[in-house]
């Protein structure tokens, strides 16, 4: 039997994000910081250590000291992640016009997959939008009808961990703190390249421009 | 109280009761659909001042005084005004408590008691009006402002809200406790009713109003919050719109790589099966037992092998290759034929200075005689020379045999 700790530290070496929604038990360990402190030694054997993202509600495992091979899977996977930003926000914005409230999709959020399909269906735009997404090489849906690219582009974000499907009988999903991570992601891109991305959306919303 | 005033309450009601369609109806919808009811009934629930004409254009709207009857104890979400005139309520307080101690020093006990059930009226009317309207702001803040949908909208019934509670806080400073006790002077039951139920009420309200605040503070941030993820999320679409080839920087070559793109790649891979753990045996047996597929792949097998034809030419090449021990005993039975006399195994052996060990050797010539068919045999003699076991009798050593032909 592993102890709750082993638990904790196995799903941080897995390279998981451990946030309220994905993993609540992993969750409220890790929120205690005598716990925290304990995993450290161990993480840091591995040459690893204990980061936290999203106002610390997302906990995931970073490097401790950065060499060649460490930068090496570094690049890949910022590459993955900045091939994969477009098809993600877009993914975002689509969901967030679809849902009745105009709420940005965050942490927590419940999306009914039955309720999104039929706004989607109903909505021809949407349904353009849809199919645009789905053709993207992250979610690689060949399907021609809206219902096979919906399921697939949420099979798609459920494998990388921007969903959580808590029941799985049910068409409900969650969102996850990686979706967090990812504002935080676009938010560091548009403070380093000095994009000033509020200010364009503001400017183009002030002109009427089609967004 | 006059009978009549009782008489004219209780027709207001049995209208009300007698007309709850209509009157509900007229709640839901905001007017009276004048064509679906009688004009007499009209009428009738106009002139008790159940239904009123704004203007003449306009259509039969409910008195203000039902609805809010009715938003009271259907605790309704839409009630959303508040009443913060809390200045005029003190005032009127004040002026009656002044009438009631007047009447009191003049002996006019009748007057005096009817002045006091008014206070008394107004005391908890005004108690009543503060609770009401922080249960709004709750239930406005419980729902996030769940009755309209935009953001904006959100931020707006916030600012809203905000507004009202900065009045109702602003109106509870109108409360002199000084000068309301200065009024009740030595009065018990003025006292009771200016002085300790309103403070009461006063700092329950003042309490929850502050908690409100900051409650919508905390909201509003939030929403400010949605507000700008949506526009990093559309600035960020329209970014990439304007400059497609645009590619952000590789942090990960940075000699400090920023924690959120410090992510570590998974360590952990399964453990294999130890088969030598006694304890794991159980569990392995359970495996096993369950890998269905296994036995339906034998099946397939099977059926792979009844639709080929058996190659029967390829088997007939096949050869064995003969053991040297075994061709040099066949050499030395040929060699007995070839000069037809006797010969033992071991001068064979010397003579042609065979490297095996020469047990080994004497047996492959016993075996390789015994294995002779029956009629091959009877051409063959075989003599073994060797001597009896000086202890126990029926074991016979054998030192050499001699091979003849017979």
């Amino acid at each position: 039997m592993m102890t709750e700790q082993g638990f904790v530290l196995s799903a941080l070496l897995q390279g998981a994000f451990i946030c309220q929604v994905t993993n609540e038990e992993a969750w409220r360990f890790l929120k205690s910081n005598d716990n925290a402190q304990q995993l450290e030694p161990h993480l840091n054997l591995l040459n690893r250590t204990l980061s936290t993202t999203a106002e610390g509600e997302v906990f995931f495992a970073s490097y401790l000291t950065i060499g060649e091979a460490e930068r090496k899977v570094l690049t890949q996977q910022f590459q993955d992640t900045a091939s994969n930003l477009i098809p993600l926000v877009e993914w975002l914005l689509l969901v967030q016009q679809a849902s009745e409230s105009d709420m940005p999709v965050t942490m927590g959020n419940a999306i009914r997959l039955n309720e999104l399909q039929t706004t989607i269906e109903d909505t021809p735009a949407y349904a353009e939008q849809l199919e645009k997404i789905s053709r993207y090489k992250m979610f690689g849906s060949t399907s021609v009808n809206l219902d096979g690219q919906l399921k697939q582009v949420f099979k798609r974000l459920t494998e990388l961990g921007y969903l959580s499907k808590p029941n799985p009988d049910k068409q409900i999903y969650l969102a996850t703190g990686k979706v967090e991570h990812l504002y935080e992601m676009i938010r560091f891109i548009d403070e380093t390249e000095a994009l000033s991305l509020s200010e364009q959306a503001e400017a183009a919303i002030s002109q009427g421009s089609l967004l | 109280m006059s009978q009549v005033l009782i008489q004219a309450g209780t027709k207001l009601l049995n209208a009300l009761g007698r007309h709850s369609d209509l009157i509900m109806q007229a709640y839901v919808n905001g007017t009276v659909k004048e064509q679906d009811y009688s004009a007499k009934v009209l009428e009738q629930l106009t002139q008790l001042g159940v239904l009123w004409r704004p203007d003449a254009q306009s259509e039969l709207r409910l008195k203000s005084a039902v609805r809010t009857l009715l938003e009271g104890s259907l605790q309704d979400e839409r009630n959303r005004t508040i009443n913060a005139n809390i200045g005029a309520s003190l005032a009127s307080l004040k002026t009656l408590a002044e009438h009631y101690k007047e009447a009191l020093y003049h002996n006019k006990f009748n007057e005096a008691a009817a002045h006091m059930s008014d206070l008394t009226e107004h005391v908890y009317q005004l108690s009543e009006s503060l609770s009401n309207s922080v249960r709004i702001m709750f239930s406005r803040i419980n729902n996030e402002f769940g009755y309209v949908s935009s953001v904006d909208a959100k931020i707006r019934e916030n600012e809203l809200a905000q507004g009202q509670v900065t009045d109702l806080l602003s109106q509870l400073e109108c409360f002199r406790f000084d000068e309301l006790s200065e009024i009740a002077g030595s009065n018990r039951e003025l006292r009771h009713l200016l002085v300790v139920s309103l403070q009461q009420r006063f700092s329950k309200a003042a309490q929850e109003l502050s908690v409100v605040q900051a409650r919508l503070l905390d909201l509003l941030g939030r929403f400010r919050e949605f507000k700008g993820r949506t526009r990093l999320l559309k600035g960020y679409l329209l970014h990439m719109e304007q400059q497609p080839d645009f590619t952000p920087g590789n942090y990960a070559n940075l000699t400090q790589v920023p924690v959120l793109f410090n992510q570590t790649a998974s360590v952990i891979k399964p453990a294999s099966v130890d088969v030598n753990s006694v304890e794991h045996e159980e569990a392995y047996h359970g495996m096993v037992a369950s890998l269905s597929h296994i036995h339906k792949r034998h099946q397939h097998d099977h059926e792979d092998d009844k639709q080929q034809d058996i190659d029967m030419t390829e088997q007939s090449t096949v050869s064995l290759e003969k053991d040297p021990l075994q061709l040099a005993v066949e050499d030395y039975f040929c060699d007995v034929i070839d000069s037809g006399q006797p010969k033992t195994a071991l001068s064979y052996y010397q003579e042609k200075s065979l490297t095996f060990d020469q047990e080994v050797w004497i047996y492959q010539v016993i075996g390789g005689y015994q294995a002779l068919a029956d009629q091959e045999k009877q051409f063959f003699a075989l003599d073994a020379h060797g001597k009896n076991d000086p202890t126990y009798t029926g074991n016979f050593y054998i030192n050499d045999i001699t091979l003849g032909l017979r």
